[in-house]
């Protein structure tokens, strides 16, 4: 993104921020429930240097987040492609699999916390693996959908190509389903990022989700926000990353709006 | 270089799965002798067969009863020698034009270096020696159909099958693509069979011309413009002919609603 790409949003943001400020300034918004941006940034600060509860810095909470999530991204990206490819590719299995995909898919994962926690304890592991349950059939769903939806003149070419079965899968299927499979990887991260709040509620206080909590038990709005602004961030900065990864992947498709 | 070989179609018919009992079917019983090397055009309106009796030539459809032979050999599938091109987007995005070319150089046995000299020597023959490097995106509906015929060559086929290559071009990147093709066949001299639904183009471009009807599809007329090539489009003699399919495809169609 070069800077007069980058311009629009930022004043757009800039905008949002001076109205929010001048807002609070006229007395509109109550500080403690609706603190302003130049509160916030105040706040930042506190978190960033003696850390909230005292200790816990900001980096420490940053850390422990992105760690759950990578964790439960990566175990459930790694388990969802090769069973989806599976899936896709053999229209039985996907008859088979397809009612189990759509309840999976529906299940709202917060609402196997109780059970995370019978199952896996109050450490990390039932935190992974929500995480990782919520970005599975996010990602899982989208896999079959890449290989189902891969353009059948694609394969009919290949096929009077005198092209080897193999090599249809390998090198006609999967290159025609990656920027799918990439799209669903990118959705399944904002799904780990939707997760870790709730996951974190429970048995921690660090962490950029208990931290939210936390804030929220001693009426520190202020901190609740610069909380949700980091989230914010940092998936931001993921979904970014991603997106130069695909670059690197796909340069077919380079400069395509996805 | 592989010479085109002659097309038999035996007494082709095609009845889809889904096709309710009772209605005509989509090919009922169709005989046809294609020489070698002849260039044949099949003309009709939508839904006489004419794509599907392609397909079934092809390998990429069976017939319901009858056979096809390609060089008096009975075909069972796909491949072996027949070279199909699509209406269109039918090449690899993920591939650049060369490695489109090359795809199908390797899978009939050429290494690495002998199949990327193929592409360059079949981008040079259908005039995009500057186009290698360029992914199918970046190329215009003509320069990927190019691309696409250059594919098709590259596996040496004995038969070459046309599936409205130039269907989805305009009126003037039509013209330019009918000469190039007569250009490219001339030099790499090979049995056509070319579906469109263009009268016009099937009179510049054929040998031959089969024309097909609907319900059941059959041949209602054959002829030979038994012109000299290039054709001009004021040739009496084509007017003529245009007017004599027009008739018949007309004929049919009042007989059938009557």
């Amino acid at each position: 993104m070069n800077a007069r790409h980058a311009l629009p949003p930022l004043a757009l943001l800039a905008a949002l921020l001076l109205g929010w400020e001048a807002a609070a300034a006229a007395g509109w918004l109550t500080p403690i429930r609706f603190p302003p941006p130049s509160r916030l940034a105040t706040s930042f600060r506190e978190l960033a240097l003696e850390g909230f509860p005292f200790g816990a810095f900001l980096s420490t909470h940053v850390v422990a987040t992105l760690r759950r999530v990578l964790a439960g991204y990566l175990i459930a990206v790694a388990l969802a492609v090769p069973l989806g490819l599976l899936i896709g590719a053999s229209p039985l299995l996907d008859r088979m699999a397809s009612p189990v995909v759509a309840f999976g898919r529906s299940i709202a994962t917060l609402s196997l916390l109780p059970l995370a926690l019978v199952w896996f304890g109050t450490e990390e592991a039932p935190k992974v693996f929500l995480i990782g349950f919520g970005c599975f059939w996010v990602m899982l769903s989208n896999v079959i959908a890449a290989i189902k939806l891969v353009d059948p003149v694609l394969l009919r070419a290949a096929r009077s190509m005198d092209t080897p079965p193999r090599d249809i899968f390998l090198r006609v299927m999967l290159p025609a389903a990656l920027p799918r499979i990439a799209a669903g990887a990118r959705m399944a991260l904002g799904m780990g990022f939707v997760v870790i709040v709730g996951a974190e509620m429970i048995g921690t206080s660090i962490g950029l989700g208990a931290l939210i909590m936390e804030a929220r038990t001693f009426y520190r709005s202020d901190i609740t926000m610069v909380g949700m602004a980091c989230i914010g961030a940092i998936g931001f900065a993921l979904t970014a990353l991603l997106g130069l990864l695909e670059a690197r992947l796909m340069p077919w498709r380079r400069g395509r709006q996805t | 270089m592989t010479q085109g070989a002659a097309i038999d179609v035996l007494g082709v018919a095609k009845r889809f799965a889904t096709d309710p009992p009772g209605a005509p079917a989509v090919l009922g019983g169709v005989d046809l002798s294609i020489g070698a090397n002849e260039f044949v055009a099949l003309v009709g309106r939508s839904g006489c067969g004419k794509t599907t009796l392609l397909n079934i030539i092809a390998g990429l459809e069976t017939a319901s009863a009858g056979e096809v032979r390609v060089g008096g050999t009975r075909v069972t599938g796909p491949g072996g020698g027949k070279g199909v091109v699509f209406q269109q987007n039918a090449l690899f995005p993920w591939l650049t034009a060369a490695r489109n070319i090359a795809f199908a150089a390797r899978n009939r046995g050429l290494d690495a270096a002998a199949a990327a000299a193929l592409a360059a020597e079949l981008l040079r023959l259908v005039g995009l020696d500057g186009a290698a490097a360029k992914y199918p995106c970046e190329l215009s509906g003509g320069m990927q159909q190019r691309v696409a015929i250059a594919r098709a060559l590259a596996l040496d086929p004995a038969i070459l099958l046309m599936d409205e290559p130039f269907g989805a071009l305009d009126e003037i990147t039509r013209t330019e693509m009918q000469e190039e093709l007569l250009r490219v066949w001339e030099a790499r001299r090979k049995t056509v069979v070319f579906v469109t639904h263009s009268i016009t183009e099937a009179l510049l471009l054929a040998d031959r011309i089969i024309v097909l009807a609907p319900r059941p599809g059959r041949i209602v007329l054959e002829l030979r413009p038994g012109l000299p090539r290039p054709r001009r489009r004021s040739e009496p003699t084509l007017a003529r002919l245009h007017e004599q399919i027009w008739d018949a495809l007309r004929d049919d169609h009042a007989a059938a609603r009557a």
